[in-house]
């Protein structure tokens, strides 16, 4: 456990720290979301408690069996965000994955999309 | 992929499906994100803290200021923003040392530090910078005498922090602005110190 904790680090240390997203698509979810709190549509007190939600639940499961399943943090980020915007009634899920599939075509048989 | 979940495709899928729909609904404006992108990509960043912790290394007034109201302290500079509030400034000695996390997710005072780096929001971290403050900071290169007590702030909704260090000897005749070169965004998380320029840690 600690072991997977100290090469973790290690490994992120070594990571190039100048830019603040590691692909653009974090930089959007990040815009999204501090666009949709400046323009009242949540506050961002109420997405961090969201986030609080999905960080802790990939938290536990690394802690239980070490695998990083849930992803990295934008990921959780996306989660939140995503059920923040459904949770209030911006936007359905069905919209969400209806826009995906127009904007992607159908999902390949094994359902991921890459 | 079953017809309400998003989890199976891909994050760039997924993000670009919403900014597109909540253009449709007339929500965001596209021009209002790429605003909000180059802020913190290239406006707001560790150059407005490395400022701050500079006037406060030349002007023992303002350091007090600071140290007992960050944030109207970081007004006087002209920093506010978002997550600015509730800004707390935390002094490093000869005796304390001040390390800053957030644990539940990735608090972090963004207009006088930007984002935060990929590390700070990590399980690795998260995890061991209270348990185990010290060996993080020897994988950080910071390696501190025994005697050195260890304080760790853990970042909330309400407070944020950031670490006043220790002016290095050796700076004495250094201006504001290149004392602010020396700072770096690492020093006032308190996971590096800041060392007098041709002097390695």
């Amino acid at each position: 456990m600690s072991e997977l904790g100290l090469s973790d680090l290690a490994r992120l240390l070594g990571c190039d720290e100048a830019s603040v997203f590691s692909a653009p698509w974090e930089a959007r979810a990040f815009a999204i979301a501090l666009g949709l709190s400046q323009a009242g549509l949540f506050t961002w007190d109420e997405f961090r408690e969201r986030l609080i939600e999905e960080v802790g639940a990939s938290d536990r499961i690394r802690e239980r069996d070490g695998t990083n399943r849930q992803g990295e943090y934008y990921e959780h980020f996306l989660r939140a965000l995503e059920a923040v915007v459904t949770g209030r009634g911006i936007a359905t899920r069905s919209e969400l994955v209806a826009k995906i599939a127009e904007l992607q075509g159908p999902a390949a048989p094994d359902g991921h999309v890459h | 992929m079953s017809e309400h979940d998003t989890s199976e495709r891909g994050p760039a899928a997924r993000v670009k499906a919403l900014e597109q729909l909540l253009v449709e609904k007339g929500l965001v404006d596209p021009a209002r994100l790429d605003a909000i992108v180059d802020t913190y990509e290239s406006k707001v960043g560790p150059r407005n803290g490395a400022r701050v912790v500079a006037r406060a290394w030349a002007d023992a007034a303002f350091r007090k200021r600071l140290l007992a109201d960050a944030v109207a302290a970081c007004a006087e500079l002209g920093i506010a923003g978002p997550e600015g509030g509730h800004l707390v400034a935390i002094e490093n000695t000869p005796r304390i040392h001040n390390l800053v996390v957030c644990t539940l997710c990735s608090c972090y005072p963004w207009p006088v530090l930007g984002l935060p780096p990929v590390w700070y929001k990590s399980f690795a971290y998260r995890s061991r910078a209270v348990s185990d403050p010290r060996g993080v900071l020897r994988e950080f290169g910071v390696e501190l005498a025994d005697d050195v007590e260890i304080r760790v702030w853990d970042s909330s909704a309400e407070q944020r922090y950031i670490v006043l260090p220790e002016r290095p000897v050796g700076t004495e005749k250094m201006n504001e602005e290149q004392l602010a070169e020396l700072v770096s965004r690492d020093s006032m998380i308190g996971v590096a110190k800041v060392t007098a320029p041709g002097k390695s840690r």
